[in-house]
């Protein structure tokens, strides 16, 4: 796995930015609900792979479910905040 | 003639500039290779002696040069693009990634940002 430039920019002594988060662990057949949560800046770790978290860009709640890639990267980095410029034509003048 | 890596170069041509032509060398990997091997800045393909160009052959051929780091770089920015991050969006989209304006100039963004990026 390469680190992303954010843990690269991150002094080591810190360790990643973990945040605590409600993650409960699935007993077998059981479905888990998605975590719903704001902490775009969360590290994603290794026990988060395979769950589903619903991430905030600040007016929906993005579904990210996590693989084994993402492990190092930020939770935001999957839930993106820019919408698109799309032209929409006034109707009244 | 002198054969290294796979390439021809003629003999009056300088060192660093035949290293430089591989695709992965500049400036400052082509300096501290020749340092390593004792190579003066100045000195052309003709004046190198067999051992020297048989470790640098050795030691190129342990680097990830040409293709091969063509094809790392390409399959980063895929991996960015197929997990769904924001940098994998902004390959896409041929925009700049690390969060620079986009109001007026993106000229280098549009010419190097894509996903199958060509180095």
């Amino acid at each position: 796995m390469r680190p992303t430039v954010m843990l690269l920019a991150r002094s080591v002594w810190k360790g990643p930015h973990i945040v605590p988060l409600p993650i409960v662990r699935p007993k077998a057949g059981e479905r888990v609900p998605p975590i719903k949560t704001q902490a775009r800046s969360a590290t994603i770790l290794p026990n988060f792979v395979g769950l589903i978290f619903q991430v905030y860009n600040g007016k929906l709640y993005h579904d990210v479910r996590i693989t084994e890639d993402m492990v190092g990267h930020k939770l935001g980095e999957f839930s993106p905040t820019r919408k698109k410029f799309a032209y929409k034509q006034t109707k009244n003048k | 003639m002198v054969f290294i890596f796979g390439v021809n170069f003629p003999e009056s041509q300088l060192v660093s500039r035949s290293l430089q032509s591989f695709y992965g060398i500049g400036p400052s990997v082509c300096t501290k290779l020749m340092a390593r091997f004792h190579i003066h800045q100045t000195a052309k393909i003709g004046a190198l002696g067999d051992r020297q160009i048989n470790d640098m052959a050795a030691e190129l051929s342990t680097m990830t040069l040409e293709n091969d780091l063509r094809r790392q770089l390409v399959e980063n920015i895929k991996r960015l693009r197929d997990m769904g991050t924001y940098r994998g969006r902004r390959h896409a989209m041929s925009l700049p990634v690390r969060g620079q304006n986009t109001r007026s100039q993106v000229m280098t963004a549009r010419k190097l940002n894509r996903v199958d990026r060509r180095g």
